[in-house]
């Protein structure tokens, strides 16, 4: 919650300065990964306060599209507000020229969203997954006023610090040499990242207070890409509502509460 | 239609009983007395051609200009008053620029023809505290050539703010005869070269002077080189070869 301070005593006839300060952070992590035809983006779905749990069930990570995903981390009331804006103008954008906004046109679109408020920023970390126009699977990360990225993976939030090392390892092979006439593979099977997710995310609940209570990961698949094994998946829900080719499901997963 | 000339005529926000807006009507027929305008579109691009009115010897004819960029991927011909083109083309380019900074894509051409004819209709008396706005309807029909997902496309736009997409389009003094022209020789299956020539023939059938490169200008839109002015010695051998 917004906190008032009074410095110096309010009765004493000195000057006195007030304060208000508008943000919170509610803790959280997300995480996303894309692989050559495939994107994933996750987050937990603990919201808290300090070392009060306000939920255990608030959404990080939404649908835009049947090919765009996006997570938002920080303070939590921006960044619900922030994503009912951009909804709102990919609606408008779907109006004003008979097709859906391609991935990288909402990414440029966040970006000139965020950084109209430049100087009274949305507190939030995004990232953008989904599938770009030429089927190849992407993931954008933003910082609060708009400088952006196309990139295979990141991690964002309160446990970014002990995510995105991890993920340098296991996605770049950063610190890996790699066998003489085996070099480290472009991009990883779905079925790989969507391990590695849930691994970060079970070790991030284990170390970090702010993480935790549930998982919520959505895949992306292109149009034409097989399952991958992804139906046998335990938890998985299909989201798909178009019938452009893409196709959206989410998993749900269980983490500690504790 | 002038006979039917009555207290209607006057207000450009007044039906007539008949359900008429006047002042609309007679700036379409304004563009019936601008230079020839013609518009072809093939699969391989865009082909946009105007007769250049040289009525004295002391004009620079390199100065009409009749033909005018909106983006990269986007060209525009005009006839009517072509000064009031200036105000319509500067919107075009302003909204396509937003579009791609927005966006960081190219604007469609059926967006940025729809952005044009919002335009058309914005007149009338602005109200107080309102920016000034056009007070009478733009003079002038525009043909929008362009290329984008959807591959090449030509667009007609009048002052009803009314716009429709084409395969062949002429506008202007001679479009009757030109459209007829048009009907009779354009076939999917043409080429830009044919295209180029087609526009040139139909330009000179209806042109007053002798066709030269002086009095006519091409342009054309392509997938690979996007929105260009054919120069007088490109466009001298495609006479020439004509």
């Amino acid at each position: 919650m917004p906190d008032m301070i009074a410095l110096s005593h309010p009765a004493s006839g000195h000057p006195q300065q007030r304060q208000f300060n508008p943000y919170s952070e509610n803790g959280g992590t997300i995480l996303a990964i894309s692989g050559a035809d495939f994107s994933v983006i996750a987050g937990d779905t603990r919201q808290s306060e300090g070392y009060s749990i306000q939920t255990r069930y608030a959404p990080k990570v939404f649908r835009l599209t049947d090919k765009a995903v996006l997570a938002v981390n920080g303070f939590a009331a921006d960044g619900n507000m922030f994503v009912k804006q951009v909804r709102q103008r990919l609606e408008w954008y779907r109006h004003a020229h008979a097709k859906d906004m391609p991935l990288r046109a909402i990414a440029r679109l966040i970006q000139t969203m965020l950084y109209a408020r430049r100087f009274f920023p949305y507190y939030v970390y995004n990232i953008l997954g989904g599938i770009e126009e030429d089927g190849s699977g992407a993931v954008y990360s933003f910082d609060p006023v708009g400088s952006y990225e196309r990139e295979s993976c990141r991690a964002a939030g309160a446990a970014q610090s002990l995510v995105q090392p991890f993920l340098d390892n296991q996605i770049y092979f950063k610190n890996q040499v790699p066998q003489p006439g085996h070099p480290h593979p472009k991009h990883l099977p779905l079925t790989t990242v969507i391990q590695l997710v849930i691994d970060s995310f079970t070790s991030a609940t284990e170390r970090h207070i702010e993480v935790g209570d549930g998982l919520e990961m959505f895949v992306v698949l292109a149009k034409g890409s097989p399952l991958y094994g992804l139906e046998n998946i335990d938890g998985v829900q299909e989201m798909t509502a178009t019938n452009d080719g893409e196709r959206l499901f989410v998993v749900r997963r269980n983490l500690k509460r504790d | 239609m002038f006979l039917t000339r009555s207290e209607y005529d006057r207000g450009v926000n007044t039906f007539s009983p008949e359900g008429r807006l006047f002042q609309v009507e007679y700036a379409i027929e304004a563009i019936k007395l601008g230079s020839t305008t013609v518009g072809v579109r093939t699969d391989e691009g865009v082909v946009l051609g105007v007769e250049k009115r040289v009525q004295s010897p002391l004009i620079e004819s390199s100065s009409i200009e009749k033909i005018m960029e909106i983006d990269n991927h986007l060209g525009c011909a005009m006839s009517g008053l072509t000064a009031d083109a200036r105000t319509m083309i500067d919107h075009a380019r302003v909204t396509a620029q937003n579009h791609s900074f927005t966006y960081d894509e190219k604007i469609k051409v059926e967006s940025v023809t729809q952005a044009v004819c919002d335009l058309a209709l914005r007149f009338g008396e602005s109200v107080h505290d309102e920016d000034a706005m056009m007070s009478r309807p733009f003079g002038v029909a525009l043909l929008i050539a362009g290329i984008d997902e959807l591959g090449p496309q030509l667009y007609h736009t009048d002052p009803s703010g009314t716009f429709v997409r084409y395969q062949a389009k002429a506008i202007g003094s001679g479009s009757e005869a030109a459209q007829a022209e048009l009907q009779d020789k354009w076939h999917s299956k043409m080429t830009l070269k044919e295209a180029q020539t087609l526009t040139l023939r139909i330009l000179k059938q209806v042109m007053e002077e002798k066709l030269d490169r002086h009095n006519v200008q091409l342009a054309q839109v392509t997938k690979e080189k996007g929105f260009e002015i054919l120069d007088e010695t490109s466009l001298k051998t495609i006479i020439d070869e004509m």
